[in-house]
C-alpha cells in the first residue's frame, strides 16, 4: 500500500518501507511475492504481471522484476464486493451459524462482487492481448470467478488459500462454485484434508495439495540492541516471559483463547505477558475495504483484558515492520497460533525459523504436519483449559529440553514449507500445466 | 463553368433514381431500426433475422423503383431474382435444408454444445453444431455427424440431467459497451425473477467469442417449473434489452 504522496510513483525504488509504503505483513502477498521473485530469478518465469485490487495504489508499478497492476472500482461497488467477500469468508470459517447466507448469490451486493471480478478479468484479458501470457494463476477465494470470466483456452490455475470444508457450503452455492472451479485446469489447496473435501464438488481440473511457504532469507536474527530498544518501547521487562501471537485483529485468529489462557496462568506465572502483533486485514481496516471488524475485535479483546484484570499483561502492538517482528520472535519464549480456523498457519513456520517452539490449534491446516510433542504442541480450541495446559508445559521447561527439541524439529520441518520446496513444487506444476 | 453545366445536364435525368436509391437506403435503415425496437417475444437471432428480412424487402422494392425511374422495366429485376433463387434452391437443396435447420435449431431445439442427446439410433455428447451438421461424441468415443435437418424432422431427446431447467440465451453486445457494468446490472435485474428460477443456480454469463466490434455471451438460467419456460424467456429478453439500453448510455 503506497502512502498518499507516492501514489503517482511507478516504482518502489528509492522509496522507504514503513514511510513511503507498507508491505503487507501476511496473507497471500507474503507468500506469493517471494515465489514470483524467485521464479523470475531462476528464469522459470520470463515475465510476470500481478493484478490486484488496490484502490490506493498507482495504476501500475514495477516491483522486483514484475509489473503490478492495481484495480480500482467505485467506493459504492467496493462496499458490495466487500460484503460478499466477508460473507463467503464467514461461511467457510463458520463465523455465524445463524446466518448461512444461502441467498448470497442472488443479492444486489453479489452483482457488485461480480462487477469487481469482471473488471479484473477484463484487465487480465487486455494484458493478455498485449503480452500473450502462458498461464493465469488466480489466488484466493474472492477471485474465484475470474477464471470463468477470462475464458479462452489458456491454462488457468487457482489457489484456494483459506480452509475448504464442503460440508459448510450451502446447497445454494454449490452449482455456481462448481461452475467457477470448472474453469481451472488445476485447483490448489493447502492441505490433504481440503483436497478430500473439495472432491465432493467434483471439479473438472486436477486437484493438488501444495503447502504454503515462506522465504527463510526474509527472517534474520536481530541484534540485541534493537531487541532491547523495542522491548523497552513496548514495556517488556528483561525478566518477562513472552507468549507471542502474530495475526490480524479478527475473531477467527482466536486471540481471545490466549487471553483466557493467560487469565488462568496469570497468578502462577507473574512474569508471563501476551504480545499481540497485527491490526486489520485489507478488508478489516479503514485503509482497505473499510469493514470495521478489526476495530470491534480489538475493543472486545481490550474489554476482556480489563475484565480479567490483566492490565499490563497483554500488549497490543498493531502493525510492525518485519525487523521489529524479528525482534519479538527473538525475545519470545514461544509463539501461539490459537485460531478458531486457519487455512494453514505460516506463523508457526516463522517461529521455527527464529528457533522458537509453537503451540498450534488443531483447527489450523498446518496441524496436519505437526506431531504433538515432537515438532510443536497441538491443542483443541473446543477443550477449555487445554491451551493453558500446553503453555504450562513450555513455561515449566526451565532448563529448556522440550523447547529446544520442538524448535529443532520445527526448523527441520520448516524446510518442507520453505520457498525452496515451493519453488520446485510450484515450478513443476506450472511447467506441467503449460506444457501438457 | 460550361463543363460543370454539361455534367449537371447529363446527371439530371438520373436524379430521381439517385434520390430514390438514397431514400431506399434510409428507409431500409429506419425499418430495420423499428423492427429491432419492437417488443421481443423471441430470441436475439429472431430479432436479427427480422431486421435482415425487412432490409431485403425494402431493398427489392426500392431497387424496382430505381429501375422504373431509369426507364428499365422492373420485371427484369424480379425475373433475375426469381431465377437466381430457383437455381440456388435446386443446386443447394440439401445444404440449404441443413443450414435452415441449423438456424431453426438455434432458436427452437432444446440442446446445446455440451448436452447429451439422442436422435434416431444415435446418441452422444454434442461437441459441435456447425452450419450443416451436429457432431456427437458417442460413448465409445466415435464422432457421429448428424445432418441438422434430422434435428427438425426427427424426435431429439436431450438426456442431460436437468436439461429441461436450463435456459441458454445468446447475447451479443457491442464492443464499446462496458461489460462489467452490463453484467452487474443484468444480475441485479434478474435477481427480481428469482422466485421463478431455481435458487441453486444463479444466472451465469459466459463469454463465447470476442472481436473489437462485439462480444458474444451466453446467459444461462435454470427455471423452477417447465411451464414457465416461454414466459421467462420473454421476460429475460425484455430485461436484457432494458439493461442494454441503460448501459449504452454509459459507454466505456
Amino acid at each position: 500500500m503506497l502512502d498518499e504522496a507516492n501514489r503517482s510513483s511507478d516504482s518502489l525504488e528509492g522509496l522507504r518501507e514503513g514511510i513511503d509504503y507498507r508491505f503487507s505483513p501476511g496473507g497471500v502477498t507474503r507468500m506469493v511475492y517471494p515465489l514470483i521473485r524467485r521464479l523470475l530469478k531462476k528464469k522459470v518465469l520470463s515475465e510476470a504481471h500481478w493484478v490486484a485490487l488496490n484502490p490506493h495504489g498507482p495504476r501500475t508499478l514495477r516491483l522486483g522484476g514484475m509489473t503490478l497492476h492495481n484495480v480500482s472500482i467505485d467506493e459504492s461497488r467496493m462496499e458490495g464486493y466487500g460484503a460478499v467477500k466477508e460473507a463467503i469468508w464467514g461461511r467457510i470459517h463458520e463465523i455465524d451459524a445463524t446466518d448461512t447466507h444461502d441467498d448470497l448469490f442472488w443479492t444486489e451486493a453479489f452483482s457488485e462482487y461480480a462487477y469487481y471480478n469482471r473488471v479484473t478479468a477484463e484487465l487480465i484479458r487486455k494484458l493478455d492481448e498485449e503480452h500473450d501470457f502462458d498461464v493465469f494463476y488466480i489466488h484466493d477465494f474472492q477471485q474465484l470467478p475470474i477464471g470463468h470470466m477470462v475464458g479462452g483456452l489458456k491454462p488457468k490455475v487457482f489457489r484456494w488459500h483459506i480452509p475448504f470444508d464442503a460440508s459448510v457450503i450451502p446447497e445454494q452455492w454449490r452449482a455456481l462454485l462448481t461452475t467457477y472451479l470448472d474453469s481451472y485446469d488445476v485447483v490448489i489447496v493447502s492441505t490433504r484434508k481440503y483436497v478430500d473435501s473439495l472432491t465432493a464438488l467434483q471439479p473438472k481440473g486436477t486437484l493438488l495439495t501444495l503447502y504454503p511457504y515462506v522465504d527463510p532469507d526474509d527472517y534474520s536474527r536481530p541484534d540485541a540492541t534493537r531487541v532491547a530498544a523495542l522491548c523497552s518501547q513496548l514495556g517488556i521487562a528483561p525478566k518477562d516471559e513472552i507468549a507471542l501471537i502474530v495475526g490480524r485483529m479478527d475473531p477467527i485468529k482466536g486471540q481471545d483463547f490466549a487471553i483466557a489462557a493467560l487469565a488462568r496462568l496469570a497468578k502462577k506465572y507473574p512474569r508471563l505477558k501476551l504480545v499481540l502483533v497485527g491490526n486489520g486485514s485489507f478488508s478489516g481496516s479503514a485503509g482497505g475495504l473499510g469493514m470495521s471488524k478489526s476495530g470491534k475485535w480489538r475493543t472486545h479483546l481490550e474489554l476482556m483484558v480489563k475484565t480479567a484484570k490483566l492490565d499490563g499483561r497483554v500488549i497490543f502492538t498493531g502493525h510492525l515492520l518485519q525487523d521489529d517482528l524479528d525482534c519479538l520472535y527473538e525475545r519470545c519464549r514461544f509463539a501461539l497460533v490459537p485460531s478458531v480456523k486457519e487455512g494453514f498457519g505460516l506463523v508457526a513456520v516463522e517461529s521455527w525459523l527464529h528457533g522458537k517452539p509453537v503451540i498450534v490449534t488443531k483447527a489450523a491446516g498446518i496441524a496436519e504436519i505437526i506431531r504433538d510433542g515432537v515438532n510443536g504442541l497441538l491443542f483443541d480450541p473446543e477443550v477449555p483449559g487445554e491451551l493453558a495446559r500446553k503453555m504450562t508445559l513450555l513455561l515449566n521447561d526451565r532448563s529448556g529440553p522440550l523447547r529446544a527439541r520442538l524448535a529443532k524439529n520445527g526448523r527441520t520441518l520448516a524446510k518442507k514449507v520453505s520457498l525452496d520446496a515451493a519453488e520446485k513444487a510450484e515450478g513443476d506444476m506450472l511447467r506441467k500445466v503449460v506444457e501438457s | 463553368m460550361s463543363a460543370l453545366t454539361a455534367v449537371w445536364a447529363a446527371f439530371v435525368p438520373y436524379l430521381p433514381a439517385v434520390v430514390i436509391a438514397l431514400l431506399t437506403l434510409f428507409f431500409a435503415w429506419f425499418v430495420s431500426f423499428l423492427v429491432g425496437r419492437l417488443p421481443k417475444r423471441g430470441t436475439p437471432q429472431m430479432s436479427r433475422a427480422g431486421r435482415t428480412l425487412s432490409v431485403v424487402v425494402v431493398g427489392v422494392i426500392g431497387g424496382s423503383l430505381v429501375l422504373q425511374a431509369l426507364g428499365v422495366s422492373p420485371d427484369i429485376l424480379f425475373l433475375i431474382v426469381a431465377l437466381l433463387g430457383a437455381t440456388t434452391l435446386v443446386a443447394l437443396r440439401e445444404p440449404l435444408s441443413n443450414f435452415g435447420s441449423k438456424y431453426f435449431s438455434d432458436i427452437y431445439m432444446p440442446f446445446k454444445v455440451g448436452d447429451t442427446i439422442q436422435v434416431q439410433a444415435f446418441s452422444g455428447k454434442v461437441i459441435e453444431i456447425n452450419a450443416m451438421t451436429t457432431i456427437l461424441l458417442s460413448e465409445n468415443e466415435q464422432l457421429v455427424s448428424v445432418p441438422n435437418v434430422w434435428m427438425i424432422r426427427d424426435v431429439v431427446i436431450n438426456t442431460s440431467p436437468q436439461a429441461w431447467k436450463e435456459l441458454s440465451i445468446p447475447v451479443s453486445i457491442s464492443g464499446n459497451i462496458d461489460l462489467p457494468a452490463f453484467e452487474s446490472d443484468l444480475l441485479k435485474t434478474l435477481s427480481k425473477l428469482r422466485t421463478r428460477l431455481d435458487p441453486r443456480f444463479p444466472p451465469v454469463l459466459t463469454t463465447k467469442a470476442r472481436s473489437p466490434q462485439s462480444t458474444d455471451l451466453t446467459l444461462t438460467l435454470m427455471i423452477r417449473r417447465p411451464e414457465d419456460r416461454d414466459s421467462i424467456t420473454v421476460e429475460v429478453n425484455k430485461r436484457l434489452t432494458e439493461v442494454l439500453e441503460r448501459v449504452r448510455g454509459v459507454r466505456r
